[in-house]
């Protein structure tokens, strides 16, 4: 559904990905690790439209994202969590749940996707009044990717959902993750914690220096000997 | 003594009501967009200019003129970002931008200043009172003009709080002073919000020169002393701070009121920026806390 061919993009005059090559399958979760400065991030924001990129190709179904804002590629059916969740935290968990349906056609379509949420995330219904800011790391990041569901998107797009997370909570955001997946949603996921994203994705691409440096699956990841060494932190033998 | 207390008070409430109406459209404006209109006071003098047009020239009803004056002051301002901002926006990227805007809306002052001059020339206007008679206090009296003033003041003002915490174009807009980034992954389009938060904060600035017609004159350069004194009460509530705007508008205008007692009254207009120096020196971030994005 996800198609990103040859993409060149960065700040400024900076290019930080250098040609990038990836696509993400209806129904599957696409891994991106790689080292600090790789352009995972880049990427990411590239794709959702944050960042306009220097060539390339960027299509979902088919159709170009290159060019559209990110309030656009929104309703085309993609949602984006920031890497630190991207919470208003000032405002209630109900108030960042509406914005999360903002993008629905009325007041009434984003409250009654806002009621199917606290179905699916009762715990929110129960801290609807309480500030944003004031929940736990974990519970800030399955809000955030609570939020996103409002609009019921086909493709998710996550920025480092473990980041600054203890065990238990990087746990209970992946459950969340895999959840959602079962529910057919496709997942391009950028991730420092390798053995995470290793666990629920179907695919895994290694970026180094903003190119690519290894596609394939979890499996045939950690079967090559050279990408453990050298982008997993392991030792040979 | 203490009639001429309450005497005071009431006119430093009265006038904190016009402060508050101009200076939360100010730091509305600064807390969405992170830019410094410089220009808002034109848009009061606009208001006033509308307001003479509708009432004077086509005698319209007092209301009417008011209402008219605003909602043209607030189309006015849909047209500023899209049109003054946005493509300088667009050349800047994402380089430094804030004294560029600053100098901006420095022109845009200027430039409306210099139009109104050339459209209406630089006589005073004088607009007849929306409401006649006073009210007596039995200590004080204060005219149903004052009184009308404030009591619109805090209607609209009340009525820009609510849009902001219930609706959810107001939600869109806080959304975007705390984390634009965030608030176009949520489908909102920020070109969109910026235009409306500037027709918005000069809409209140015209309904403020329309309302204050009568009191004041009106003339090119009517808002210009109004909209340094509201950078003064921007920093003292804490830069785009709507709450604190609110307070620091009746803070300045009761100092203001009440330095009549110990002070000159030459020096009254200087009040405003003394507590400002002040404020800057011992709590940069004003009485409340800044409130525009993080």
């Amino acid at each position: 559904m996800l198609e990103v061919g040859e993409l060149r993009s960065g700040y400024g005059r900076l290019e930080i990905l250098q040609g990038v090559t990836l696509q993400v399958a209806p129904g599957t979760i696409v891994g991106v690790i790689g080292p600090n400065g790789a352009g995972k991030s880049t990427l990411l924001k590239t794709v959702f439209g944050y960042l306009s990129p220097f060539g390339g190709r960027i299509t979902l179904e088919d159709q170009s994202l290159i060019g559209l804002r990110p309030d656009q590629i929104l309703r085309l059916g993609t949602g984006f969590v920031a890497q630190a969740g991207g919470l208003f935290a000032d405002m209630t968990v109900h108030e960042n749940l509406l914005l999360g349906g903002y993008a629905l056609r009325s007041s009434r379509e984003a409250r009654a996707a806002v009621d199917e949420l606290y179905a699916r995330f009762p715990l929110f219904a129960a801290r609807r009044r309480q500030p944003a800011g004031s929940l736990s790391g974990g519970e800030q990041r399955i809000l955030a990717v609570a939020r996103a569901l409002a609009v019921r998107p086909r493709l998710l797009l996550l920025d480092e959902p473990s980041a600054a997370l203890a065990p238990r909570f990087i746990a209970d955001v992946y459950d969340t993750i895999r959840a959602l997946n079962g529910g057919g949603i496709a997942m391009l996921i950028v991730e420092q914690n390798v053995e995470a994203i290793l666990a629920v994705a179907h695919r895994v691409f290694v970026l180094d220096l903003g190119r690519n440096a290894f596609d394939g699956t979890p499996a045939e990841l950690r079967a090559s000997d050279r990408i453990r060494r050298l982008y997993l932190g392991e030792d040979e033998g | 003594m203490l009639e001429s207390l309450a005497e005071f008070a009431i006119q430093g409430i009265v006038l904190g009501g016009l402060y508050a109406l101009f200076a939360v459209g100010l730091t509305l404006i600064f807390g969405v967009l992170d830019v410094i209109n410089v220009a808002h006071g034109e848009f009061f003098a606009i208001g006033g200019y509308l307001a003479f047009a509708a009432i004077v020239v086509l005698h319209w009803p007092g209301a009417a003129g008011v209402a008219g004056a605003a909602v043209g002051t607030f189309l006015l301002g849909l047209g500023v970002y899209p049109l003054l901002l946005a493509p300088l926006k667009r050349r800047l990227g994402a380089r430094p931008r804030g004294p560029l805007y600053l100098v901006l809306t420095l022109g845009l002052s200027t430039f409306l200043q210099s139009s109104l001059l050339a459209a209406a020339g630089g006589d005073y206007l004088r607009v007849p009172p929306y409401a006649g008679g006073v009210l007596d206090l039995s200590f004080t009296a204060v005219s149903h003009q004052r009184l009308l003033v404030l009591v619109v003041s805090i209607v609209l003002l009340g009525g820009l709080f609510l849009f902001l915490r219930f609706h959810r174009e107001g939600l869109a807009v806080r959304a975007v002073a705390q984390n634009p980034d965030a608030a176009q992954a949520m489908g909102i389009n920020l070109p969109r919000v910026f235009a409306l938060t500037l027709a918005l904060g000069v809409g209140l600035a015209g309904a403020g020169g329309a309302l204050m017609a009568p009191l004041f004159n009106v003339y090119p350069t009517v808002g210009f002393p109004l909209t340094i004194k509201a950078f003064a009460i921007t920093i003292l509530g804490g830069m785009g701070n709507l709450a604190g705007a609110l307070v620091a508008s009746f803070l300045i205008s009761l100092a203001e009121a009440f330095s009549v007692m110990l002070i000159p009254s030459e020096w009254q207009n200087a009040i405003a920026f003394a507590v400002m120096i002040v404020m800057l020196l011992l709590r940069p971030s004003g009485l409340l806390g800044g409130g525009g994005r993080r």
